[in-house]
């Protein structure tokens, strides 16, 4: 997608397929976290200084995002922080729409319940907004604008930087951590689970966020530089996106209070437990986005 | 640094020290974190919870007393569905008694509700334990 930078460059059609985009990534990214009945009774009851810290930290995340994911390129800061915003608002439209629609809001609540559970939902449909106008469309727009439909351009490179990367993993585990932390189940198979259960999880956590990324062939895996033995990747990149992937559940729970008055090596199970998906969409994000 | 090239990723041959230095902390919190669960896997090997009832407040209010109170599991096991019994005594008989339930008290932790009597608990003895629980 351009960018208009006058007047004139502006295209109607192309601004309202961007909006619609948008729409159906929040949609895309949103709806199974708006049918959970545990994230709406968590935007009626949780803690408001940790809801405000949620949607505090998404605003900087929405940023950066854009910048990376958005207009690659042509981006700069204000542009990005425009499509923030654009993103942030149709989360929350889009969050409200549904949620009436659903009759979960109904007119005889009070403007507490309602703004709680909209601002808690807008999070994660921000960020599926955000990746929805990136990554849903765009591509083909792009090869035609740019390259004039000359698909075979040989020269297609980009550098991410390590901190890139590290970034990407904990929006990919983010994700994956919203839609299922607020969720009984993941305290529920962490009281099942004894720790032996909890190491093999970590094992499997590893294993399967290091072979998603090198060693399986899918479009967009990594390799190594020649002559480069396969732990340097593991040490430099696996090992870092699973603590990433482990500190954002460790958030996540805080902020839906799974860790209240919890004792140490019980919270350390939840972790494990929620990192799980959160490796695998680590994992996933370096591969997609 | 990662580098992009015709679609396919190629990690750097010759990394910044902050990757490795990144790598290797992370590899320690790791391993910390294996070793923390596996000690408790040899040490902590409780088969059942250890339940024991805190009165933590009471109010008084429109409803009547309300009885905040907590209950803390001492084993490392978790007890789901835990029947909470209070009851208000004096000379040995029972003049009022509530029930609720608590969904989880986890191992090692703490969980906690609230009773709500008509009569007013303080001068009299008043209990709050735990009855019943199940296996989550």
């Amino acid at each position: 997608m351009s960018i208009a930078t006058t007047r004139e460059d502006f295209d109607n059609r192309k601004f309202f397929a961007g909006i619609a985009r948008g729409i159906a990534g929040a949609l895309l990214f949103a709806l199974p976290m708006l049918m959970t009945m545990e994230m709406w009774q968590l935007g009626v009851y949780m803690d408001r200084s940790r809801l405000l810290l949620l949607l505090l930290v998404n605003i900087p995340l929405l940023i950066i995002l854009s910048d990376r994911v958005g207009f690659e390129e042509t981006s700069t800061w204000r542009q990005a922080i425009r499509d923030a915003s654009i993103a942030y608002a149709l989360g929350i439209v889009s969050c409200a729409l549904i949620l009436v629609a659903m009759g979960v809001i109904k007119q005889d609540q009070s403007a507490h319940e309602i703004i709680g559970m909209i601002a808690l939902q807008a999070v994660p449909a921000s960020i599926g907004a955000m990746l929805g106008r990136s990554q849903l469309g765009g591509q083909s727009d792009n090869r035609n604008d740019e390259a004039g439909g000359n698909d075979d351009d040989p020269v297609h490179e980009r550098e991410t930087g390590y901190a890139g990367e590290l970034f990407l993993m904990a929006v990919g585990a983010l994700f994956l951590n919203l839609n299922v932390a607020p969720t009984e189940e993941m305290i529920l198979l962490s009281y099942k689970m004894t720790p032996w259960h909890a190491l093999v999880i970590i094992a499997a956590s590893l294993a399967v966020m290091h072979g998603f990324v090198y060693a399986l062939s899918f479009r967009g895996s990594h390799d190594l530089a020649e002559g480069t033995p396969s732990w340097h990747a593991f040490v430099r990149f696996t090992l870092p996106g699973y603590l990433i992937a482990c500190l954002i559940s460790a958030y996540c729970l805080w902020t839906f209070h799974r860790t209240d008055d919890i004792g140490s090596t019980q919270i350390l199970m939840t972790i494990v437990i929620l990192s799980f998906p959160g490796a695998i969409g680590a994992a996933a994000a370096r591969l997609i986005l | 640094m990662t580098k992009i090239s015709n679609g396919k990723n190629i990690e750097a041959g010759a990394p910044h020290w902050i990757e490795w230095i990144t790598g290797a902390a992370s590899g320690i919190i790791v391993v910390g974190v294996i070793v923390w669960i596996g000690k408790d896997g040899f040490l902590d090997r409780d088969t059942s919870p250890n339940l024991h009832g805190k009165v933590v407040q009471i109010d008084e209010r429109s409803d009547g007393f309300q009885v905040l109170f907590s209950i803390e599991n001492a084993s490392s096991a978790t007890a789901s569905q835990v029947k909470i019994l209070g009851e208000i005594r004096e000379q040995g008989s029972v003049l009022e008694s509530k029930e609720t339930i608590l969904d989880y008290v986890p191992g090692h932790s703490k969980a906690g509700g609230g009773l709500i009597f008509r009569q007013n608990p303080t001068g009299r003895e008043l209990e709050v334990r735990a009855t019943a629980f199940s296996e989550p």
